[in-house]
């Protein structure tokens, strides 16, 4: 066993065992948007960072992937996260203005869209991958990918061609945080 | 192998996403009484503490029954099995109820409201997992050679393949020497002469490796069996016929190129088609001057357009060679992609091989000794010479031998006349390996080159089955079982399986009960439910456990709700994606989960409403577009218009049942659907519960589990398209009839039955009982005796008086 605190509170674990899922089990919310349980964490979005403390230093983590270690205290609201948190918020508002999910974190944390936001952007995707994770880990095929690279990044097809290994199951739907693969559907699933 | 079932109940909180909108404490409190062995709340038990907490549970406890009250059995059933399997917890033991999306997410009513709802469904799980029976995975051999049938040349390589890994095959081919096959490829592969060298190697080392034994292609009879055990029989020239066992069956068919139409051309010998070229060509005999391809016929498609064009590409580049003296040129329609790499157009440069391109919206004019056509590049309309012109076959109809395997095997003719194998798409872990292997370019245009891929691929798969049998790892999965001493051997179900799961037998043997082949087996469940005799169970999930689980529900539901069945592929995901999405619609409905609803057998149908539900509404896939069981819809789509048709012949409104059809990106389409239909039975009363009412619906009942109704049931399958109708049925209106009267005698038979428990009664007495005239039950009574349903328990007054049972 584990122990160490989460904001104060003494926690117990086990070897393996993530801050997130032990702060979530406790009851304890940490934000998170390319977080799935049925998924392995991913690390995308940044956006469930907590403040780790072992001792010698203190360090903003990502909570999703960071094994829990005996001793350390964690902080998932002091001021410091706080501030890390509204910047990511701040880059995810200007990365896709259009997902409702991140409109509803903006006014959370009072963030506004700033001169950097992307421009004619009906599309809502922030390019976590987390349709691809579920059909690679959770259906077990490779329908969709990441196409291109730096800002021409995307989620595809694999060869931009709807793939016959597809099943039309429909859990990229369902997992998908921002609700932009509605409108990614139809051009990637099988014909 | 039954054991005693021991639940455990993990509800989750999902963070609030529950807890905030049903009551979870009072879910518990209301299933206090029910048979669990465990019962708790977790903050979120899909996470490694909430899993760590779940197995000591199961530990501490020997929970050999999973249910959690969460979220989608789509994307989180995998993570619980996984995590469960230590712990000797299998797959189909964990049962999921999604309190989430079906209930917490979509609905607007108090959690009070909602907590009791939740326990319905839950209480549904209960009871479905109870009725589960563990079984045994069954151990195959792999005994015998590789069968390769059909003839064609994708046959060879894959019999290279298995004899380079030590694995016999035995191919059917019509041609018995390497020669034999060259001298044909053209009718075949057009324009893959080219490869004929290389060809003629692979087939020398084929045609003499011990391992590969040619056979002469004979027709086939029959095949029967299963993986790992097949047995074709080959009906002889002196009309015998010989069986031949083999562990795999590798069907390779090509299909033929037919020449093409040069008639309204004309030019005499000067114009010809690439399959006479190509016979010119194994001839010898090359002529010099100009040869123009013509890449014609826009209505054989796209994909033929370019196969010709690369043929007439390789045909130029084999002339040239040839004899230098030959000028060809290849002219092709702009809308196709030329499929030819950067080194191909370097080689035609340095061969001087011209390829033009033409705009396809101008039909190129033919003239003596020149071809005008219009040039993309210029509009302009240009003219190239010819002395040989030279158009495209006609693609063909697949090998005349798919016919005589079509018959027994999963694979079909699509609408293009391609074969294509049975496409079911499911999730990977549903279906086991493949086990049958279908090549050759009847299964879409290809060449050489790619047929040739294809018959390795198959080989390989052979060898991966038998990889694995020899490990002791071939095990069939056991998906559906069919009971011998119920199984009539009628056949309905080899007829109506897409997938080829329910074997064949062989001809002329009788009725002889059938036997499953588990590893082609798709647990579509269209089968099950249409067996007339009940015998087909699909494991796990059997109709017993789904009436089961439905009951439970009703005794919690209240008189105005109703009962949803959504299909795994279109139904539940869009009423999933609804609560993704926020969309709420009213509490009343229900929702039950049926893998296809192909597989909701018509009995659960009429039990529901026997046991008092107000009303049902299915959601399955669009009918041929979307269904992932071919016609699972469309065979349910029947089962719902017989209890439709028996409702009204019971005095009931028809619109009390109804089925809707949604894709998995429409959770828009299924809230207004699950609305509608609500409000449709707001405007009805509840279901009468008087004494009249519940012997009418019982005898639905027992009419739904009629041998003769299911047969009609099984037969009969929605065809809107269709022109044609089984039996001495002419049209749509016929076929309906037919229906209507086998239902309205087996109603009334059946109420006969209902009328007669308990007592004995004469014809009169069964009229007033049934308040039918005498006149209309008379015949039915002796008909009914003389089957043996009723007897003649002796004569009252003149009239004879009828009792239930035999003599």
């Amino acid at each position: 066993m584990i122990t160490f605190t989460i904001n104060g509170q003494e926690v117990q674990g086990q070897d393996g065992w993530t801050i997130l899922e032990v702060a979530r089990w406790h009851g304890i919310d940490i934000p998170t948007l390319c977080h799935y349980e049925a998924v392995e964490p991913y690390g995308a979005c940044r956006l469930c960072v907590v403040e780790v403390d072992d001792g010698k230093r203190s360090r903003v983590v990502i909570s999703c992937m960071y094994p829990i270690r005996s001793g350390i205290q964690v902080k998932t609201d002091s001021p410091r996260v706080a501030n890390v948190r509204r910047w990511i918020v701040q880059l995810l508002l200007d990365e896709s203005p259009g997902a409702p999910k991140i409109q509803e974190l903006a006014k959370a944390f009072r963030v506004t869209p700033s001169r950097f936001k992307k421009e004619g952007v009906e599309f809502a995707c922030h390019l976590c991958g987390l349709c691809i994770r579920a059909c690679q880990e959770v259906v077990g095929v490779q329908a969709l990918t990441f196409g291109n690279r730096g800002v021409l990044k995307e989620v595809t097809a694999p060869y931009h061609q709807r793939s016959t290994d597809c099943i039309r199951c429909g859990t990229c739907l369902y997992v998908c945080p921002t609700g932009a693969m509605e409108q990614l559907f139809p051009q990637v699933s099988a014909p | 192998m039954k054991t005693e079932s021991k639940i455990g109940i993990f509800l989750c909180e999902c963070g609030g996403k529950i807890s905030n909108r049903i009551d979870l404490p009072q879910v518990s409190e209301l299933l206090r009484y029910e048979p669990w062995e465990h019962l708790g709340t977790y903050p979120y038990p899909c996470l490694a503490p909430g899993l760590e907490a779940m197995r000591q549970e199961v530990q501490a406890k020997g929970l050999n029954r999973i249910l959690v009250g969460g979220c989608s059995s789509r994307v989180m059933k995998k993570k619980f099995t996984k995590a469960l399997a230590p712990v000797g917890v299998e797959k189909h033991q964990v049962e999921m109820i999604n309190l989430k999306d079906h209930v917490a997410a979509v609905h607007e009513a108090t959690p009070q409201e909602l907590a009791r709802k939740a326990v319905a469904l839950i209480a549904g799980g209960m009871a479905s997992l109870r009725l589960l029976e563990p079984y045994e995975p069954v151990s195959l051999p792999f005994e015998g050679p590789a069968l390769i049938l059909g003839g064609g040349v994708s046959g060879f390589a894959a019999a290279r393949e298995l004899a380079r890994h030590g694995l016999e095959s035995a191919v059917f081919s019509k041609a018995l020497a390497p020669e034999r096959v060259l001298e044909e490829l053209h009718w075949t592969f057009p324009g893959c002469r080219i490869f004929c060298a290389d060809l003629a190697d692979f087939l020398r080392e084929v045609f003499t490796s011990p391992l590969v034994k040619i056979v002469p292609d004979q027709p086939i009879e029959y095949i029967i069996g299963g993986v790992g055990d097949y047995h074709v029989g080959l009906r002889q020239p002196d009309n015998t016929v010989t069986e031949v066992n083999g562990a795999a069956i590798i069907v390779a068919l090509d299909r033929e190129f037919g020449p093409a139409d040069i008639d309204y051309i004309g030019g005499g010998e000067r114009v010809c088609d690439l399959l006479d070229l190509e016979a010119q060509l194994v001839a010898g005999d090359i002529k010099p001057g100009k040869v123009v391809f013509w890449v014609n016929s826009p209505e054989h498609g796209q994909a033929a357009q370019q196969l010709a064009a690369v043929a007439a590409w390789r045909d130029s580049l084999l002339m040239v060679r040839e004899n230098p003296q030959v000028k060809p040129m290849v002219v092709y329609p702009a809308n196709i992609t030329l499929p030819l790499s950067g080194a191909d157009l370097v080689e035609a440069r340095a061969h001087d091989i011209g390829l033009m391109s033409y705009a396809p919206e101008v039909h190129p004019v033919v003239q003596s000794g020149y071809l005008s056509f219009v040039s993309p590049g210029d509009n302009l309309e240009h003219e190239v010479e010819w002395d040989t012109l030279v158009v495209p076959g006609a693609p063909g109809d697949p090998a005349a031998k798919a016919q005589e395997l079509l018959r027994w095997l999963p694979i079909y003719q699509e609408n293009g006349g391609r074969l294509q194998k049975s496409h079911i798409k499911f999730w990977p872990d549903q279906v086991p390996d493949e086990s049958l292997f279908f090549t050759g370019s009847s299964g879409g245009l290809c060449d050489l080159n790619e047929v040739l891929q294809q018959g390795k691929k198959a080989a390989r798969g052979v060898l991966h089955i038998r990889e694995k049998a020899l490990q002791g790892k071939l095990v069939s999965p056991v998906v559906v079982h069919v009971d011998k001493d119920l199984c009539q051997g009628c056949g309905l179900c080899t007829e109506i399986c897409p997938c080829g799961g329910i074997e064949h037998v062989k001809p002329g043997s009788g009725p002889v009960p059938r036997e499953v082949d588990s590893h082609l087996c798709s647990g579509g469940g269209t089968c099950a439910a249409t067996c007339p005799y009940e015998a087909v169970k699909i494991l796990n999930n059997t109709a017993q456990q789904l009436e089961a689980r439905i009951k439970a529900m009703m005794a919690r539901m209240q008189e105005n709700e109703s009962l949803g069945f959504v299909c795994g592929w279109g139904g539940l995901a869009s009423a999933e994606q609804a609560a993704v999405k926020g969309v709420t619609y009213p509490s009343g409905i229900y929702l039950v989960h049926v893998n296809c609803l192909g597989s909701l057998d018509p009995f659960i149908l009429s039990m529901a409403f026997l046991n008092g539900v107000k009303g049902i509404m299915l959601a399955g896939c669009t009918p041929k577009h979307s269904c992932h069981y071919h016609y699972g819809v469309d065979h349910c789509w029947y089962r719902v218009n017989a209890m439709k048709k028996l409702l009204s012949l019971a005095g009931l409104e028809r619109r009390r049942i109804s089925i809707g059809y949604v894709e998995v990106n429409e959770p828009e389409s299924f809230v207004r659907m699950a609305e509608s239909h609500l409000e449709t039975l707001d405007k009805l009363p509840p279901l009468p519960q008087d004494d009249k009412t519940r012997a009418k619906l019982w005898a639905i009942h027992a009419t739904m589990h009629r041998p003769r109704v299911r047969w009609v049931l099984g037969t009969s399958l929605r065809r809107p398209a269709e022109k044609e109708f089984p039996g001495s049925q002419f049209n749509a209106v016929d076929a309906d009839e037919t229906m209507i009267e086998v239902l309205k005698e087996e109603f009334l038979a059946a109420r006969v039955l209902k009328a007669l428990t308990d007592q004995t009664l004469n014809p009169p007495g069964i009229a007033r009982a049934l308040e039918e005239p005498v006149k209309n039950i008379a015949p039915l009574l002796t008909d009914m005796a003389h089957e043996g349903r009723i007897s003649l328990k002796g004569w009252e007054g003149g009239y004879p008086v009828y009792a239930l049972g035999k003599k």
